[in-house]
């Protein structure tokens, strides 16, 4: 047993020392599951893969401070800094303040600046643990404090000796072990109870989920208890642990705790409407048995009450709002009709098809669609999102997301697949004639990779993000659309690129795929065996025209332009139009290969929205020429032949 | 000694449910009184918002397990009826054999009476509902009435889990001193199920009533 190891001391400094110890531990206990500490990274990461997981730490080895009191705990560096502030003023009480700090929803959908914000919380996603970190310094806006939680913890000694209850009927040394086992017990007390109390689900839902929150945990130590006000003594509870008695004093252990907690961490989480939820893969109605642990709304009811809704609504719209401010030029952008047109006016094709060939609409879309209708009528294909939704609760488990937002997001992404997959014929007769069957294997692969994509980690955090996106947009509407769309004249191509940045990992492959194989045939030109595979590329021009709508066009228009070796080789005489093109064409495609390389890094959003812009100026007018002058020369061969 | 009982406020279960209740309220107890060295490990219930700590002890793990299953065929042929599961907590006490029985003594010190109500799931919210409303969108008011049902199951668990801290806290000193045997679970326990009861609860009895005259055990 601890206490009596070592050296003979006396029976007061053995029970100092027991004294000593169980302030540690205490201290130990409750920042343990109050603060986000620095070695339980891997228990972060744990608690992300599967909830039902052992915390415990896993070495088999028993370090000194983990004898104490028999429990073992892991490493803490919170609780070790504040015990050695607070060993200075033994023998004060310890006070354990837990602070919730909320950050100001600041955010002004008028007056913000997209760059600046954008930045911000892609930083923010991609280190959400850094950035919710329990260190004060790294937030330099101002905040609201709230103490959820106060634990009090201190040594009452008295002035006579006298010995109480368990101890009078023994020795000495049995009173120190009767301490020493009372502690142990309330200790046990105390290590349950931390994880029973409110706050535990905010610490719980910090560590679980890479989700944007506006709050965070941390602590206070101090060795004076700073009174509440009535109005905050009003609205905490009191809980208080048995003291322990010693030959000395009592040992006493209280905790006052805020039981209102719940609603501010749920709602100042990210919004889900309740309706939405029933409808989402694996949810209670869907099957009874299962529950989200962290689910801020609880399953229809525990504690998510809808009254709170608006309140959270209003919180994240600006939030969302925020941050979504330019994704939805790409749906009310004229892009969509420009691909239109690019991709051959198929729209009597695909309003015939989707209803036989595409699985049957989900009917609780038209809830979340509210605001998106319109668009489903122009691209009647929503129902091609299964790929994103079987896929996400897998990999994003620890955040909930509503089927709704996955339609929505799914739909700029899918719905110009569908297209395409659809009307093939009439898009073949636009611009390739030869190769039909190819270009029909290549829709098929391009949405394997919608399916396999999302699976990828590195794709969750932006997939989380496009879909907060597009819950907003759900959420404004028509709204978004009249704050965005002087965007899509000044730059609208920012916000494409944008756009870019998070659909990265479902993107970039076609269009990689594009770029190689328009630099390669391209410095090569002309032999039939390439004009075959050349037909692929003219796919994810077609296929993804809303986003990509000006380069899908630059990117027909350049495949046109390869297409006119057919004619170079009707006639021996035109020897040097291809080579003229040929460079050109290339140094075109290099340009866009610069642009998706960029897309990829992600790095400069607004660079590379600029290269996009001169990418497709440029190439345009570029094309314009070669048409011209190709029909030039058809016209001069044609004179000649004539001739 | 005297041995400390402590009733647990009654839970009212659906036959689902009862693994994870029983599993949560088990190990709590036991967690309070497994005094040797402990890795805790916090267990989230998966029904429930409520995070509970075993005491990382392989065994225990597997007699509460087990415990539970035969308790689940036990309602199984016993529905629509109270239950009752005990834990134990005794001493051995062997050194002075008896003039009644020359076979290990068990002094029990504690015990915890777990009650569930375990409602039939099938007719939950039909037969058993209190308000007696004719069910005519089974979907939709089964869901909602489940998930009420479920919220006040949590709540009421948690008091449960509460009960078990003020208890542990409260009464200290009826528990006996801390073995010095090595492993978690210092104190040897019991579970006891109805199935297995009928004469158990009995020699329960008797036995607590032979213990009390035993003399208070010092150590």
């Amino acid at each position: 047993m601890a206490p009596s190891h070592g050296s003979p001391h006396s029976e007061a400094a053995k029970m100092e020392q027991i004294v000593t110890e169980f302030f540690a531990k205490s201290l130990h206990i409750i920042l343990d599951s109050r603060t986000s500490c620095m070695s339980s990274r891997s228990f972060r990461g744990e608690q992300i893969m599967s909830s039902p997981s052992s915390s415990s730490s896993s070495t088999s080895s028993v370090r000194p401070r983990d004898k104490w009191f028999n429990l073992a705990l892991r490493e803490c560096p919170a609780a070790l800094e504040n015990l050695d502030l607070w060993r200075q003023s033994n023998p004060a009480p310890m006070v354990v303040d837990v602070v919730l700090v909320q950050r100001p929803l600041h955010w002004d959908p008028i007056s913000f600046s997209p760059k600046r914000d954008l930045i911000r919380n892609f930083s923010s996603e991609g280190y959400p643990f850094g950035w919710h970190s329990d260190q004060e310094e790294f937030r330099c806006e101002a905040h609201s404090e709230k103490i959820i939680e106060r634990w009090v913890l201190r040594y009452e000694s008295k002035k006579v000796k006298d010995n109480h209850s368990s101890g009078s009927r023994r020795s000495s040394n049995s009173t120190l072990h009767t301490l020493y086992k009372k502690s142990i017990l309330l200790l046990r007390s105390l290590y349950v109870t931390v994880r029973l109390l409110p706050a535990y689900k905010i610490f719980r839902e910090l560590n679980s989920s890479g989700r944007i929150r506006t709050f965070s945990l941390t602590h206070r130590v101090s060795s004076f208890v700073e009174p509440f006000n009535p109005r905050e003594e009003a609205e905490m509870q009191r809980f208080g642990f048995t003291p322990v008695e010693t030959s000395s004093g009592r040992l006493c252990l209280s905790v006052s705790y805020r039981s209102s907690v719940l609603d501010i961490s749920s709602e100042s989480s990210t919004p889900i409407s309740p309706q939405v939820i029933p409808d989402y893969v694996g949810s209670p109605l869907a099957e009874p048995l299962k529950r989200f642990p962290s689910l801020p709304v609880a399953g229809l009811g525990t504690h998510g009450s809808p009254s709170s809704l608006p309140f959270s609504g209003r919180h994240s719209w600006s939030y969302d709002h925020y941050r979504a401010s330019s994704p939805p030029s790409v749906f009310f952008s004229p892009s969509p009709t420009h691909s239109e047109t690019c991709a051959s006016i198929s729209n009597p094709s695909s309003h015939r098809f989707p209803p036989t060939s595409l699985p049957p609409h989900p009917p609780e879309t038209s809830v979340a669609h509210k605001n998106n209708t319109s668009f489903d009528e122009y691209y009647p294909s929503p129902t091609f999102s299964p790929s994103p939704s079987p896929s996400l609760p897998i990999c994003i488990p620890g955040s909930h997301l509503s089927k709704g937002l996955l339609r929505s997001e799914s739909a700029p992404v899918n719905i110009p697949t569908a297209k395409i997959a659809n009307s093939p014929a009439l898009s073949n007769k636009q611009f390739l004639p030869p190769s039909p069957p190819i270009k029909s294997t290549r829709s098929g692969t391009l949405r394997t990779d919608n399916y396999v994509d999302p699976n990828q980690i590195s794709a969750t955090v932006e997939q989380l993000f496009s879909l907060g996106k597009d819950e907003t947009r759900k959420y404004l509407g028509m709204k978004i659309s009249s704050t965005s769309s002087p965007q899509i004249s000044f730059s609208r191509s920012s916000s494409r690129s944008f756009q870019d940045d998070f659909d990265d990992s479902e993107f970039s492959c076609p269009f990689d795929v594009d770029d190689d194989d328009m630099t390669h045939p391209g410095s090569r030109p002309g032999s039939f065996d390439q004009r075959g595979h050349l037909s692929e590329p003219l796919e994810p021009g077609g296929l993804f025209p809303i986003r990509k709508s000006q380069d899908a066009a630059v990117g027909a228009l350049v495949r046109m332009l390869k297409k006119a070796p057919p004619l170079r080789q009707e006639s021996s005489g035109s020897v040097n139009v291809p080579q003229v093109a040929g460079p050109e064409i290339w140094s075109n495609s290099l340009d866009e290969h610069n642009q998706a390389v960029q897309h990829a890094a992600s790095a400069s959003i607004t660079s590379s929205g600029l290269v996009t812009l001169k990418t497709t100026a440029d190439a345009l007018e570029e094309l314009q020429g070669y048409r011209e002058e190709m029909n030039n020369l058809l016209l001069k061969q044609g004179c000649k032949s004539n001739k | 000694m005297n041995c400390e009982v402590c009733q647990l406020k009654e839970l009212e279960v659906e036959h689902f449910e009862i693994g994870e209740v029983l599993r949560c309220i088990l190990h709590t107890i036991v967690f309070h009184r497994a005094l040797g060295l402990v890795r805790p490990k916090d267990i989230d219930l998966e029904l429930f918002e409520i995070t509970y700590v075993q005491c990382g002890d392989v065994e225990l793990e597997k007699k509460i397990d087990e415990k539970i299953e035969q308790f689940i065929s036990w309602v199984e042929k016993h529905p629509n009826k109270k239950s009752q599961i005990c834990l134990s907590f005794y001493e051995v006490k062997n050194k002075q054999p008896s003039w009644w029985t020359n076979k290990i003594e068990r002094l029990y010190w504690e015990q915890w009476y777990i009650n569930l109500n375990v409602a039939q799931h099938t007719k939950a919210h039909s037969s058993k509902s209190h308000h007696s409303k004719l069910v005519v969108d089974p979907g939709e008011s089964a869901v909602e009435e489940r998930s009420v049902r479920r919220a006040a199951l949590e709540a009421s668990l948690r008091e449960v889990m509460f009960q078990i801290i003020k208890f542990a806290n409260e009464k200290k000193d009826h528990v006996p001193p801390i073995p010095n045997r090595e492993g978690i679970v210092s104190f040897p326990y019991e579970i006891t199920i109805p199935s297995s009861s009928d004469s158990a609860f009995g020699m329960d009895m008797i036995k607590k009533m032979l213990q009390t005259g035993h003399p208070t055990m010092l150590s």
